[in-house]
């Protein structure tokens, strides 16, 4: 700080009078300008500008470097949830940037937020958040310097390739891994072998059948009703029509499913085979008959029931198909 | 006596009932051949059905050295070496001993009933295999479901001549011979089980299903103390003898010791010498705590080994969803509930039930059982045409569940009451007993139903000729695909190269017998990119690129006139994404989208969209045609929408052929243009002089 000052104003004493002046000037303004704009870079990797750090580090005139800023509405009473998504993304991209080992003073990073710079918004005139524009180092910003959300979306890799195409600035993203997956994991296999290791006397429990038919059972039934689809393609849970306010939990056509629905199919396809097992174990069972006779009548219930149901639940998917049975 | 008569009774009863199913699930596939006619299906088998035609008229070692010179022109294709002959051998030889016993078949009706035959065989093995896990009566009920059953017709329909038709069957019978090995610890089965693994691998490369499955179960069984020496004698013959006639094949050669996922095959082998060992020791070692720690601590090794294994496997698996080519075939996609459903009918509700019975019930083979339902149905909820492994499992584990509901409930009373007062309070009635019988047939009947139902309607259409029907239920046939591949044979040079989307270069070569650039053996990802920026570019790029090729005529799908959605336009996505991958610089996804991101052919659409070569090939004289008096002229049907760009004039192509409801047309490539005349004024030399020679022995020379 103090060898800045010191070079400052030993720069003013030298140059004073000479004609070179301005242009002297402008380049220890332009330097002081990438100092601050580095040293706040190096505070956080997205700098947060409000209408007067945008007007003297982005608008003012010497500049040497690119600044890509997201306009964006992130106070919670603006309600913009996707706001909140394209902040992540943004500063995942920034933070590759900052700490890659290409990280120069050519590009920064920066963010207005709508309640702290609206002068800003108003400026440019700009009407939608999130917005992600890029002021080049030279000229003025084009129509490509505004980045296309609608149709690349905002992943950080695209908006890396973006960036990339605009100033030849190469960012590999580097998401920060999820360690909560192989945490759990680890927490779980150590809850299983600590109690296995206090009942290690005991372990009767691990050749109990109904545990392993039970578990496996969940397992299949898990996957017979697209809990891996979801799992890949991530659908939401239900759907609400915005017009009417009416929720269908059942997706209407076959290419696709709700989380609901699968939920919903998972609980007919569990009935329909607990009602075979009720049925085998109200024939084969010690008890006494008139038990055995209601656990009969439940278990054929359950099949027949819940069969037709899931039939016809398929029936309103799958348009054309002709067969339904007790319930259309 | 009377025993030996109830036995006789019941095989021919078993026969019969056998015999029936096979039959019934011989004739349903037949939906096909009599609707339209006895013809080879979709894309895949086109060419399964060249290479047995070339099999049959030069001979099996021509065949293993085959080289296809039309296919990826200019680089041809060894055709021998990377496909999997099983198919093609069994057709050839069922040929062959018909022609023999003097029975004159053509190899296409060979081909054709070739996956109905072997679903009757499919049948007769599950039916064994359902036999020992449980009993005689579930086999029967396995052999009627996997004989009608959707998600396994879906694959082998008349027609069908593709690796999964005899394949299942191969794997089938494969895991009875292991189980029936299991059982007896005997070398003949384990024997048998591995020539039965040999046919699997020569056939289709899921035989990898097997080799970590069995492998998988002797695990397991170890895990669970029931090893046995059974157990010793079978896998050890099984990996030993297996691992050796699997190498014989061309494709596979030394991946089985080489690639991850014969791996735990391998791990699980050496694992079993060691327990073998150790077990010998323990008759002659005291220290009891020692070894029983040290067994541990090598299972739990092997296990983790195992686990990585398995998690290796499903990353790579999951990795290569991302790749486009990959993703661009619907195959590839994970299954919805509804695919479930729709394949499997009342068994996917009930087959849970079966693993219950079979997890309470348990001994070594019902181990095996309950391994195969649980990876299966992990398999087929991650790929959707995975289906078909799943679907055999789920047969013979409904069987369970049905057949144990219908020993309790269908079963004489009169018979179970000769012992006296074994149960004090039998039975819970006629009524209840009859009235479950009745409703469970009912749901049976519905599957019988449904499945007919489903095989006619979605697994029954060639795909080579489509079908329209019209209000009052008549049948047009549009049979334009045949009629463009036939013109080609007829009408051009035998050597011209015709470049079309990946997923006709099996039909050109099949039907057209032309040389194809690319194919549905999507081995080359560079080349398809090729074509992929060719349709893709203007018409002055995409020429360039057309004429580094060679290409003679261009050949596409066009949907617009009669509404076929699986046409070009629909895929061009696909072909722009996979030549963006490989030429990131040339050709942008985005260029091809509106400003608001929709992909629309109409006037709003994107003008890079409206200029390229696919859509403009897609499109030539459609703006002049009215297809009816609601739409102005060049509506296009499949996309509802009046296309954008009416004046198409083409450079360097011209309309060669377009079939008959313009389903497929056919540009001819010209070739290189004379110079263009220069567009200036050509000098005009005004003679100082007239001037003669009078030399004639210069003209002389001039004219000799």
């Amino acid at each position: 700080m103090f060898g800045k000052l010191f070079i400052s104003l030993f720069l003013l004493f030298i140059f004073h009078n000479d004609p070179a002046d301005t242009q002297k000037k402008k380049e220890t303004l332009m330097s002081e300008k990438v100092t601050q704009m580095m040293e706040w870079t190096s505070k956080r990797s997205v700098i947060r500008m409000n209408g007067d750090k945008f007007r003297r580090f982005v608008k003012a005139p010497p500049r040497n470097y690119s600044v890509v800023i997201m306009f964006t509405a992130l106070q919670p009473q603006r309600q913009c949830g996707v706001c909140k998504q394209a902040d992540e993304e943004f500063q995942v991209l920034a933070n590759s940037w900052r700490y890659s080992s290409a990280f120069t003073n050519k590009v920064f990073f920066a963010t207005v937020d709508f309640d702290e710079g609206s002068d800003v918004f108003q400026m440019l005139s700009m009407n939608s958040a999130p917005t992600f524009l890029h002021f080049p180092a030279k000229g003025k910003p084009r129509k490509t310097d505004t980045y296309e959300l609608q149709v690349r979306g905002f992943a950080a890799e695209q908006l890396a390739r973006w960036v990339a195409d605009r100033t030849d600035v190469q960012i590999r993203i580097i998401r920060p891994p999820n360690y909560a997956g192989p945490l759990l994991l680890g927490f779980l296999l150590a809850v299983i072998g600590g109690l296995a290791y206090l009942r290690r006397h005991n372990l009767e429990f691990l050749f109990n059948k109904n545990v392993w038919a039970f578990s496996a059972l969940c397992f299949v039934l898990i996957m017979t009703s697209g809990q891996m689809w979801n799992h890949i393609r991530g659908p939401p849970y239900a759907h609400k029509n915005p017009s009417t306010g009416q929720v269908s939990y059942i997706h209407g056509s076959s290419q696709a499913q709700f989380v609901a629905e699968t939920h919903i199919v998972l609980l007919f396809n569990a009935a329909v085979t607990m009602g075979m097992v009720l049925l085998c174990e109200a024939a084969t069972s010690d008890l006494d008959i008139g038990k055995r006779k209601i656990m009969c009548v439940a278990g054929i219930g359950l099949v027949m029931l819940f069969f037709s149901w899931l039939l016809s639940v398929f029936r309103a998917k799958y348009h054309g198909y002709p067969y339904s049975f007790l319930m259309s | 006596c009377c025993g030996l008569g109830m036995w006789r009774m019941s095989s021919l009863l078993s026969f019969s009932i056998l015999f029936l199913a096979c039959l019934a699930g011989f004739s349903s596939r037949l939906f096909a051949v009599i609707r339209f006619e006895s013809i080879i299906h979709e894309f895949d088998p086109w060419f399964n059905y060249r290479s047995t035609h070339h099999l049959t008229t030069n001979g099996f070692y021509e065949f293993l050295n085959w080289f296809d010179e039309r296919a990826w022109y200019p680089l041809g294709r060894i055709v021998g070496g990377t496909v999997y002959p099983g198919l093609m051998v069994t057709a050839g030889l069922i040929h062959y001993m018909l022609n023999l016993l003097h029975i004159t078949v053509h190899i296409r009706d060979v081909c054709v009933f070739l996956a109905p035959v072997f679903s009757g065989l499919t049948a007769i093995s599950t039916f064994l295999l359902t036999r020992e896990l449980w009993n005689q009566g579930a086999g029967l009920l396995a052999a009627c479901f996997i004989a009608i059953v959707p998600g396994y017709i879906s694959r082998s329909v008349a027609g069908s001549f593709d690796n999964e038709g005899i394949a299942i069957f191969a794997l089938q019978f494969t895991y009875y011979l292991w189980v029936k090995s299991v059982k007896t610890g005997s070398v003949f089965w384990a024997i048998g089980c591995c020539l039965s693994y040999f046919y699997m691998v020569s056939a289709w490369g899921g035989y990898v299903f097997i080799i970590n499955l069995i492998p998988l179960h002797v695990f397991v069984l170890m895990l669970m103390q029931r090893y046995s020496r059974r157990v010793y004698i079978a896998y050890s013959t099984f990996y030993i003898v297996g691992l050796v006639l699997s190498m014989q094949i061309p494709f596979v050669g030394f991946q089985p010791i080489r690639t991850s996922e014969h791996m735990a095959a391998a791990g699980v082998f050496a694992l079993l010498q060691a327990y073998a060992f150790l077990q010998y020791l323990k008759d002659r070692l005291t220290r009891q705590e020692f070894q029983t720690l040290f067994l541990l601590g090598v299972s739990l090794a092997a296990g983790v080994v195992f686990l990585t294994v398995i998690y290796l496997t499903y990353t790579g698996l999951y990795a290569k969803i991302h790749i486009p080519i990959i993703a661009s075939v619907s195959e590839h996609q994970p299954t919805t509930w509804v695919s479930f459903f729709f394949d499997l009918h009342i068994l996917v509700c009930t087959f849970p039930a079966g693993l219950w019975f079979c997890i309470k019930n348990v001994n070594d083979e019902r181990v095996f059982v309950a391994l195969y339902a649980i990876s299966a149905v992990y398999f087929a909820g991650v790929m959707v045409r995975l289906m078909l492994t799943l679907t055999p499992v789920v047969c013979m584990l409904s069987a369970v569940a049905f057949s144990s509901v219908f020993e309790h409930y269908m079963g004489d009373d009169t018979k179970r009451e000769k012992p006296p007062q074994e149960k004090a309070e039998e039975g819970l009635g006629p009524n209840v007993k009859s009235i479950v019988t009745m409703l469970m047939l009912m749901l049976l009947m519905m599957f019988a139903v449904h499945c007919t139902w489903v095989t006619s309607n979605a697994y029954s259409s060639p795909s080579v000729v489509l079908a329209s029907y019209n209000h009052d239920g008549t049948r047009n046939i549009l049979d334009d695909f045949r009629e463009a591949y036939y013109w080609l044979r007829q009408n051009t040079d035998e050597h011209a190269r015709v470049m079309s989307w990946w997923d006709y270069g099996y039909q050109i070569a099949g039907m057209a017998n032309r040389t194809t650039l690319v194919d549905n053996n999507t081995w080359n990802n560079s080349h398809i990119a090729l074509v992929g920026k060719a349709m893709s570019s203007n018409e002055s790029a995409a020429y360039e690129i057309m004429r580094s090729l060679d290409v003679d005529y261009v050949l596409i799908i066009f949907g617009g006139v009669i509404g076929y959605s699986g046409d070009d336009i629909n895929k061009f996505l696909w072909m722009v994404r996979i030549a963006e991958g490989e030429h990131p610089k040339d050709i942008r996804e985005s260029d091809y989208f509106t400003p608001q991101g929709e992909f629309r052919v109409d006037k709003a659409g994107s003008p890079t969209l409206l200029n390229c070569l696919m859509y403009k090939m897609s499109y030539y004289r459609f703006g002049e045609m009215q297809l009816d008096f609601r739409t102005p002229p060049g509506f296009d049907r499949t996309r509802n929408a009046e296309i954008g760009n009416k004046d198409i004039k083409f450079k360097h192509l011209e309309e060669a052929f377009t079939s008959e409801h313009w389903l497929v047309r056919i540009y001819k490539v010209k070739s290189l243009d004379n110079r263009e005349p220069l567009d200036h004024k050509l000098r005009s030399v005004v003679p100082r002089q007239k001037y003669t020679s009078k030399k004639v022995t210069g003209l002389l020379y001039v004219c000799t």
